[in-house]
């Protein structure tokens, strides 16, 4: 009977010292937790519907009037590359969109990502402004600098709207900012891209 | 006795399985917050350091243990400053069983107000309308900040305090103040029937308003039309850009008149945009908190904060739109604290357990001392009044409109 018992507590220390032996190899600490790496993979307008813009004056088809523009949606692909012997947690990120050094979107994205240990992951973020938000932008705050480019809102919204699809006219990402946890540590990693 | 072995080993192990899982379950426990930010539009230049901040102040807040031990999520939205999107995106935060909500413009909150206040969902925006300070009208729309009335009142008062006794024609006339706004837009206009009526109470001539679109960069003939008024103060109400047109153009056409600005429009960019303009004219503005970076109370937190979530962005180049976002969130974590403490995590309980027991709540950051009561939510009595000079921002007067109207602050002003 009492070697029964042995046997049962042996086999429970065993399986609990393996766990936590699994555990200590890679123990997150705020000395040995290495800065994830975020680049942008790539860029893409997944879908395209033009440049147009109608005012609220203009009697629609269907639906109600309204001053509309055209949408320009942007997906951008980033590598997370975890170079930690232990899987870190992504937070959230976030990031600006600007074009020709106008901000037009600051991109965030709370979804939690595992990223494996040693591994390299890839996450997608996806946003979409519309040429009635960018015009609102550029006319409250834009105008000063858009004078200074010799530009009025309109050519500039133009230039974008067909140059970006063909990656006539960069892309810039900045002010970003990705959010990293392990074991209770957390790490604030900044990045930046331009593409193409 | 190999069955007894068993179960002497199985239930214990069963119970402390169990509670961890309830422990596990109880550390998961989470309030949900929602926001209604703009990043994409008209007023993304603003909101974009809003929105930044008020993400930093849940962060931060999480870090001292969130509402009593219970973590905060807080999910925010951009609705690119249009309404359709952002009564879809209320709806969704709804959905997602948000307790409270952060929001944003006055056409969003305004358009918003009923269902909330049907909804009994508490709602603090950065929209500081005292349309929406009377309890009896729009009992859930709350901020930390000096409604936009009390601000303009704040600011002619103190121009009359300060700058007017400096003038030549100082006792020999009544001083002359004129508006300058953009007359279609809810948040220029809320306060202008208010500024006013404080305008002929103190003695003012009233000169007529000047139309100033938000897209503003020429204001040469609104100039010339105040400059057969010659005004001695203009009161301002657009935002950055379009003030820094008007002041641009009030300089180089020999105005003469000195500027007192809402809070939208008097921020760290307007020196940047006015340029000599705005170190050469008076510059006052009305500021329910201190800019980024002053030293007041509890700033160190903030920028400190900033720093560590948002290390890519320079710390000159954050606003005092991240220090309103830090009030907002502040009062917010306060009355969830109450109310939790009180057992109430319910809309109503929010508000009678937690924002309107606040009694002079302090929260720093320049702010005035707030106070929400069941008949009367607005948030200050008064508004500190700033002025750019010698190449920075300095204190001119905290105005406190109660102290000094006490009868007209408690009978006649709300929720106008």
């Amino acid at each position: 009977m009492r070697k029964n018992l042995a046997v049962l507590v042996i086999a429970i220390i065993g399986v609990a010292m393996l766990f936590s032996c699994a555990g200590m190899t890679a123990k997150p600490t705020a000395s040995n937790f290495k800065t994830p790496v975020i680049t942008l993979e790539s860029f893409m307008v997944p879908q395209y519907d033009g440049f147009w813009y109608y005012s609220k004056k203009v009697k629609p088809t269907k639906g109600r009037p309204g001053d509309r523009g055209a949408p320009l949606p942007m997906t951008f692909l980033f590598n997370i590359e975890n170079p930690n012997p232990y899987p870190v947690l992504l937070e959230g990120f976030r990031f600006t969109v600007a074009i020709e050094g106008f901000d037009l979107v600051t991109v965030n994205n709370d979804d939690a990502y595992w990223i494996p240990a040693g591994k390299t992951d890839q996450v997608r973020a996806t946003t979409m402004i519309t040429a009635r938000s960018a015009l609102l932008s550029l006319l409250v705050t834009g105008g000063f600098k858009l004078k200074a480019m010799g530009m009025n809102p309109w050519q500039a919204l133009e230039k974008w709207w067909t140059g970006v699809p063909e990656l006539k006219v960069p892309v810039t990402l900045h002010e970003g900012a990705a959010t990293f946890s392990a074991g209770g540590v957390t790490k604030v990693v900044s990045f930046q891209a331009k593409f193409p | 006795m190999k069955k007894r072995i068993f179960l002497g080993f199985l239930v214990p192990m069963v119970a402390v399985a169990f509670l961890a899982g309830f422990s596990t379950a109880a550390l998961a426990a989470k309030i949900k917050i929602g926001g209604i930010m703009d990043t994409t539009g008209a007023t993304s230049d603003v909101g974009k350091d809003y929105a930044i901040g008020m993400e930093e102040a849940w962060k931060y807040i999480n870090e001292q243990g969130g509402i009593n031990g219970k973590k905060v999520k807080y999910t925010w939205f951009d609705y690119g400053y249009r309404i359709p999107e952002a009564i879809t995106k209320y709806k969704l935060l709804k959905r997602l069983r948000s307790i409270v909500i952060m929001g944003w413009g006055t056409g969003d909150t305004e358009a918003l107000s009923p269902t909330v206040n049907k909804d009994k969902i508490p709602y603090v925006s950065a929209s500081y309308s005292a349309h929406l300070t009377d309890p009896k009208k729009t009992r859930y729309n709350l901020f930390f900040s000096s409604d936009y009335s009390t601000n303009a009142r704040a600011a002619l008062t103190a121009w009359l305090d300060k700058k007017w006794p400096t003038k030549p024609d100082y006792g020999k006339r009544k001083p002359r103040f004129a508006c300058a706004y953009m007359f279609a837009s809810p948040y220029c206009s809320a306060p202008i029937k208010a500024i006013k009526d404080h305008a002929a109470m103190l003695g003012f001539e009233i000169g007529p308003d000047q139309d100033v679109s938000l897209f503003a960069l020429d204001t040469k003939s609104q100039i010339m039309a105040l400059k057969e008024f010659k005004p001695d103060v203009v009161w301002h109400g657009n935002t950055t850009m379009s003030v820094a047109a008007t002041m641009r153009d009030a300089y180089a056409l020999g105005l003469g008149a000195d500027f007192i600005i809402n809070n939208w429009g008097f921020d760290e960019n307007l020196p940047r945009l006015a340029g000599e303009a705005a170190d050469n004219l008076v510059v006052m503005g009305a500021t329910p908190c201190a800019f980024f970076g002053q030293n007041y109370k509890n700033m160190d937190i903030v920028v400190r904060t900033a720093k560590k979530y948002n290390p890519g962005i320079p710390t000159s180049k954050r606003l005092i739109r991240t220090i309103q976002a830090w009030g907002d969130a502040l009062i917010t974590w306060e009355a969830l604290k109450r109310a939790d403490k009180a057992g109430d995590l319910s809309g109503p309980g929010i508000m009678t357990k937690g924002f309107e027991t606040m009694r002079k709540f302090d929260i720093g950051l320049g702010a005035s001392p707030i106070t929400f009561t069941a008949t009367d939510h607005r948030p200050t009595t008064g508004c500190l009044i700033q002025e750019w000079k010698n190449g920075k921002f300095v204190e001119v007067e905290r105005v406190d409109l109660k102290k000094r109207w006490p009868a007209k602050w408690a009978k006649e002003w709300l929720g106008w």
